[in-house]
């Protein structure tokens, strides 16, 4: 919004042009590439941050969270961390630097949420397999983050960008929570989302391990819904304005509660959710809303999901659809039938056995191969070991426009 | 898992409402001066704002998740509401609102008269009536935004000036308290001190009065309180939005 022609400023103490145009503005801060290096951008507050913000911003300098895990192969940084603190020419504090997790190799979580956006923005074969992986993938970050004693804070669809294989990478490293292990300084989370906002969080109080859990649930179950918000639908009375923030904040949740809303047409069937982690989602919507002890944790999630990865199945009949294994018969299927509207494929086939000429079958070639590569990590605390499975998509090149 | 009264699956017959997506909508429209005053450059500006702002909407993951775009134009010998590049006939029953990533841009002509009253009556109208289709359909929506934009006076339809528009205050100032949208009203080019006046009247907490015809940054201030109404900013990070806006352009300042 701003048109500011390039300005400069220093990195460690290195003069470094930014580009004229922000890649991204946000209420508190903006974004803006960085002239000859493309990797990275930098991330300026509007107004001045203050020297407890600075503090935060030179602690998070020493740590190297989440360090020392062998990564897969091709998987970037599990944080967008700061790398370097960014001053003006007087040495004043504005902001500071990191990676560059940019489209289109990494897209907001948002964009798994629709079709149109799937569609557009992740490789042709993305189905229901590939957002288990990313819910996977998601509470295993957030796992890594508790044992280390971080806590996200502001856990969004907005601040989590996924990648073509269904690595995920958190964004707003600058807000999230910690206790500084030299100094015992606590730096507490001022942001939040009012969509993930766990009702404790809503009423002001601050951000915790708990609040986390509730965040990815919500997550979760969008992942496996194809987008669904559990606190979608209006109440049946009211002529008021209701919002997904109103219903957490009285604990209206339609996967807990069936009933207590007019739920939004088209909604999936909650029992899309293979019975275990339709039993968390459940907790969480329900008890957990009001509870926060009685929110699933991420390890939780991890186990559940970790069972139905590998049993998941694919269906016989239409490309990119696959399920949980409670299923015996493909609900994208029946649920396209109903509908008319097939939540993985541009266009349905009149008939079950109508014509495809726009679903293309992909060529044997071009079919994924899942290559259950990648490490054992050790200790996530708790004696609990968790395989990592790194799904490795190898997305054919030509995709057209 | 299914609510007594809502059939098992819903017919797709809710061509407007997007089947595939039941996030909570965030309406958004935009109230547009096309009468004369506006020919030549001024309008041409607004329709490569318009354009280009499409664009950025498209790409942005986040708002064309929820946003709803609709246009109100106020020209000509009346009023008109878009369905994104389609100007739709007068009492049409058809919504205007088009789901951010499917939106077109118009493409705008100007002559005629300024019925800004009438204009921005319809704008409430088609507000209340998203909400009464998108609630029926169990569809949350965060605060609709309005955004109101002018170079000059109300006019009637026969291009007098009128203050007619003073019947609009009571009602836009009940809604504004009620929460109901927000409304920016934004004039621009040489509009006058009373038409300033006018606009303050109608959305006193979101006026300016800006130099020139800055439609590209107005487009992007929209998408930036949109974003934070996505956030569920309270109201100080809107004023900061706009106060940020406003002053960018000292130009108009006295």
């Amino acid at each position: 919004m701003t048109d500011q022609t390039g300005p400069g400023v220093l990195l460690n103490g290195r003069p470094v042009v930014l580009g004229p145009q922000p890649i991204k503005g946000g209420g508190q801060a903006t974004v803006f590439p960085v002239a000859g290096h493309d990797r990275i951008v930098v991330k300026l507050y509007r107004e001045p941050p203050g020297a407890e913000q600075e503090r935060r911003l030179e602690r998070m300098l020493t740590m190297t969270p989440l360090g020392g895990r062998p990564i897969g192969p091709g998987q970037p940084p599990e944080l967008a961390w700061p790398t370097a603190v960014a001053r003006g020419s007087k040495g004043e504090f504005l902001g500071y630097a990191m990676r560059r997790f940019g489209e289109p190799g990494h897209v907001q979580l948002v964009g798994l949420f629709t079709r149109a956006q799937r569609l557009r923005l992740f490789p042709e074969q993305t189905d229901w397999r590939f957002m288990l992986g990313v819910g996977w993938n998601l509470a295993f970050m957030t796992a890594r983050m508790h044992h280390e004693g971080l806590i996200v804070g502001d856990f969004s669809s907005n601040n989590v960008v996924v990648d073509a294989n269904g690595f995920v990478t958190f964004l707003d490293c600058d807000s999230i929570a910690f206790t500084d292990p030299a100094t015992r300084e606590e730096f507490p989370c001022l942001m939040q989302t009012a969509d993930y906002a766990a009702p404790e969080r809503l009423a002001g109080g601050p951000a915790t391990r708990q609040s986390d859990d509730f965040a990815l649930a919500v997550l979760i179950y969008q992942l496996l819904t194809a987008g669904n918000h559990p606190f979608g639908g209006v109440p049946h009375d009211s002529e008021s304005e209701t919002t997904v923030k109103d219903n957490i904040a009285a604990s209206r949740s339609y996967v807990a509660e069936p009933g207590c809303v007019i739920i939004p047409r088209g909604v999936i069937d909650p029992t899309v959710l293979p019975p275990a982690l339709l039993t968390l989602a459940q907790r969480a919507f329900g008890p957990g809303v009001t509870d926060p002890a009685a929110r699933p944790q991420a390890q939780e999630w991890l186990r559940a999901l970790d069972e139905e990865r590998r049993l998941a199945r694919v269906c016989p009949d239409r490309p990119r659809h696959s399920y949980g294994s409670h299923l015996t018969a493909c609900p994208w299927c029946a649920r396209a039938a109903a509908t008319g509207h097939d939540v993985f494929n541009d266009t349905v086939p009149s008939v079950p056995t109508g014509p495809r000429t726009k679903q293309m079958k992909l060529p044997q070639q071009m079919i994924p191969t899942q290559q259950p590569s990648g490490a054992r990590s050790l200790a996530i605390g708790l004696t609990i070991v968790l395989a990592i499975l790194v799904l490795v998509i190898i997305v054919a090149a030509a995709q057209g426009a | 898992m299914r609510n007594e009264r809502q059939p098992k699956t819903l017919p797709a017959s809710y061509a407007d409402i997007e089947f595939e997506n039941n996030a909570q909508r965030l309406p958004l429209v935009l109230c547009l001066d096309t009468s004369s005053s506006m020919a030549g450059a001024p309008i041409q500006a607004l329709n490569d704002a318009l354009h280009a702002w499409t664009r950025e909407l498209h790409d942005d993951v986040s708002l064309s998740y929820s946003v709803e775009v609709a246009v109100v134009t106020f020209g000509g010998h009346g009023v008109c509401a878009w369905r994104g590049a389609q100007p739709l006939p007068p009492q049409t029953p058809v919504s205007p609102f088009v789901p951010a990533h499917a939106f077109q841009a118009p493409v705008l002509g100007a002559a005629g008269v300024t019925l800004l009253t009438e204009a921005l009556e319809l704008a409430v109208r088609v507000v209340a009536a998203r909400k009464t289709e998108l609630r029926a359909s169990g569809l949350q929506y965060y605060r609709p935004q309005i955004c109101l934009v002018t170079d000059g006076l109300p006019t009637d339809g026969t291009g007098h000036w009128t203050n007619a528009w003073q019947r609009l205050v009571p009602m836009l100032t009940d809604d504004q308290q009620a929460r109901k949208y927000r409304l920016y009203a934004i004039g621009v080019g040489d509009i006058s001190d009373m038409g300033e006046q006018v606009l303050r009247a109608l959305a006193p907490n979101f006026n300016a009065r800006l130099h020139g015809f800055p439609f590209r940054e107005l487009l992007q201030m929209m998408s930036a309180s949109a974003n934070a109404e996505q956030r569920g900013a309270g109201d100080e990070v809107f004023e900061k939005i706009f106060a940020r806006f406003r002053t960018q352009r000292p130009a108009w300042e006295a």
